[in-house]
């Protein structure tokens, strides 16, 4: 009879080892993976902006949906692949979707500031998604700056906006993930980024991509996160999806950064109801339709903190805030994100032949 | 013996993760200070600084060299862009026009609806009106047959009237006739009754002689 031994020898794996290995080497030596998109048609475009339009696969809801990204990132994280597509999720579920991708400004775009993107850009956008749409009213959905952009939409426009979602957005630039400091310092002025932007017109995405590494400038955990779990193909695949996405940051045009910094972070304008965007006051409580804020629990960029006083700002009657568990860029990436939209918009959307 | 599987990356991921954890926390600690802020914001200057020199540079250079540079690029782009927009403001006049154009359109289907309406109604009514014409003159012409009737029963009536007053003049004769009748019947019986009387006379006369 063998006797067990008390001790006991761990041993390798060799076939999840071999994928692992292979995986990595495919990461190392291949290019980058191509996104393809879920089926959509182009309505609009402007300069570089275009509207897209995913349309919904067994139509349920008359009321669509009109997406604003960020003005940091490409939108393509809401589409970036077909198991966890937060647009795909929406189409799927009965929803018209329009998408407003920004695009990438130029040189020639230096003097884009946040009046030209709500005002030229967005407000056209969501007239033309009116427009082909057919539909009375839209429903608003802003994911990060793009909450931020939707927002401050949504209290100047005239246009029937019916319900607005808002997700990890900044609106209180009081507090911030950023060190005390740095943000005394450019509330102070010590730290300005006006001569800085001047000189570029267009800021880079090499400094953009800066920007966000100084948050956090060791940034090791991804790869070794990738290296752990590089023998799963479904999670290399995701990885590499999210790696390319992280990588591919947008430039941004001068003006609207220097407003971003000036008026958004440096006054906090937005939160003090100071905002004037193409002379009109861009008043936060002029807000009075269907609102949900959603925020990450796990948010590395968006602290709760700069979210939530946007509930006391709206002065809408029917509004929810939501804190789900993820982070600022996996509550679109796992596909979580298109249940809780549509959990909450199924009741507030016009109904197909109601 | 149960063979359990060993992951040798699992313990160097937990390790890692703090580290990145501690390391963060450090070098944001070493910049969360004044004189970080002041030092960065003098490197931004001075950059700046120096890549608007460059720029200049770049600038005069390519001017002396007849070159176009990457401003000039930009102000020709502007130029597209603003072509775009007017197309833009353009495209959205037609549409206003368009939607002007379906208002007139709706509210012109709508009246020439209410014409065709109207004439449909103004057609009922004028069959209506004819059919009531032809019985009108139906009833008319029955009028008439009816105003000859009634002539004619005048007429007749007037006949009657003869009639009546003939008849009466008859009555009256027979009155007269019944009256002469009477007279007769007295006259015969008087005659009768001198008749007899003569007779009895006669009788008694002829009596007296023998």
């Amino acid at each position: 009879m063998a006797v067990e031994s008390p001790v006991k020898v761990p041993v390798l794996d060799y076939e999840k080892e071999m994928k692992r290995w292979n995986h990595v080497y495919k990461i190392l030596s291949e290019g980058d993976p191509k996104i393809e998109h879920s089926p959509r048609q182009l309505v609009w475009r402007k300069n570089k902006t275009t509207l897209w339009h995913y349309a919904a696969e067994e139509k349920k809801y008359s009321t669509p949906l009109f997406f604003v990204y960020s003005l940091l990132n490409k939108p393509y994280i809401l589409d970036i692949s077909p198991d966890t597509s937060v647009i795909k999720g929406l189409t799927k579920r009965g929803y018209d979707v329009y998408l407003l991708d920004w695009g990438e400004p130029g040189p020639e775009d230096a003097d884009i500031s946040f009046d030209t993107y709500i005002l030229d850009y967005l407000e056209k956008g969501v007239k033309r998604a009116l427009r082909h749409s057919g539909a009375e009213d839209i429903s608003v959905v802003g994911y990060c700056l793009g909450g931020t952009i939707a927002s401050i939409f949504a209290s100047i426009t005239d246009l029937p906006i019916k319900n607005l979602v808002v997700a990890t957005v900044p609106i209180d630039y009081s507090v911030g993930i950023a060190p005390d400091k740095w943000l005394e310092g450019l509330q102070k002025g010590e730290l300005s980024v006006d001569r800085f932007v001047d000189v570029y017109g267009t800021v880079p995405p090499e400094w953009v991509n800066v920007m966000f590494r100084s948050l956090a400038p060791v940034n090791v955990s991804p790869y070794v996160g990738l290296l752990t779990r590089a023998h799963d193909s479904r999670y290399v695949d995701k990885w590499r999806r999210m790696d390319k996405w992280l990588n591919d940051v947008t430039p941004f045009a001068g003006a609207a950064f220097k407003q971003m910094f000036g008026d958004l972070m440096k006054d906090n304008k937005l939160a003090k109801g100071e905002l004037v965007i193409g002379g009109k006051h861009a008043d936060l409580s002029n807000i009075d339709c269907s609102f949900l804020a959603i925020s990450s629990a796990n948010d590395s960029l968006i602290a709760e903190g700069q979210s939530l006083p946007v509930m006391d700002l709206i002065s809408s009657e029917d509004k929810t805030y939501k804190l789900v568990e993820a982070g600022h860029v996996s509550l679109a990436l796992s596909g979580m994100f298109a249940p809780i939209v549509d959990e909450w918009l199924c009741e507030r959307s016009g109904k197909i032949g109601e | 013996m149960a063979k359990e599987k060993y992951d040798p990356y699992k313990g160097f991921r937990e390790l890692t993760g703090l580290w990145e954890k501690q390391m963060n926390s450090m070098l944001l600690g070493w910049s969360d200070n004044n004189e970080f802020i002041k030092y960065s914001s003098r490197r931004m200057e001075n950059y700046s600084r120096y890549l608007e020199l460059v720029k200049k540079n770049q600038e005069a250079m390519a001017n002396l060299m007849n070159i176009p540079t990457k401003s000039d690029v930009k102000n020709v782009a502007k130029l597209t862009i603003q072509a775009e927009e007017k197309i833009d403001a353009l495209e959205e006049q037609i549409w206003n026009l368009q939607d002007t154009f379906t208002e007139v359109n709706k509210g012109n289907m709508e009246f020439f609806a209410e014409l065709v309406e109207i004439s449909k109604q103004l057609k009922s009514e004028l069959d209506k009106n004819v059919k009531e014409l032809r019985e009108a003159k139906k009833v008319k012409a029955d009028l008439q047959k009816l105003r000859k009737e009634l002539s004619d029963a005048s007429e007749l009536k007037a006949e009657f009237q003869v009639l009546r007053q003939e008849l009466a003049e008859v009555n009256n004769v027979k009155a007269e006739l019944q009256e002469l009748k009477q007279e007769l019947g007295q006259d015969q019986n008087q005659s009768k009754q001198t008749e007899k009387a003569q007779e009895k006379k006669e009788l008694e006369l002829a009596g007296a002689g023998k």
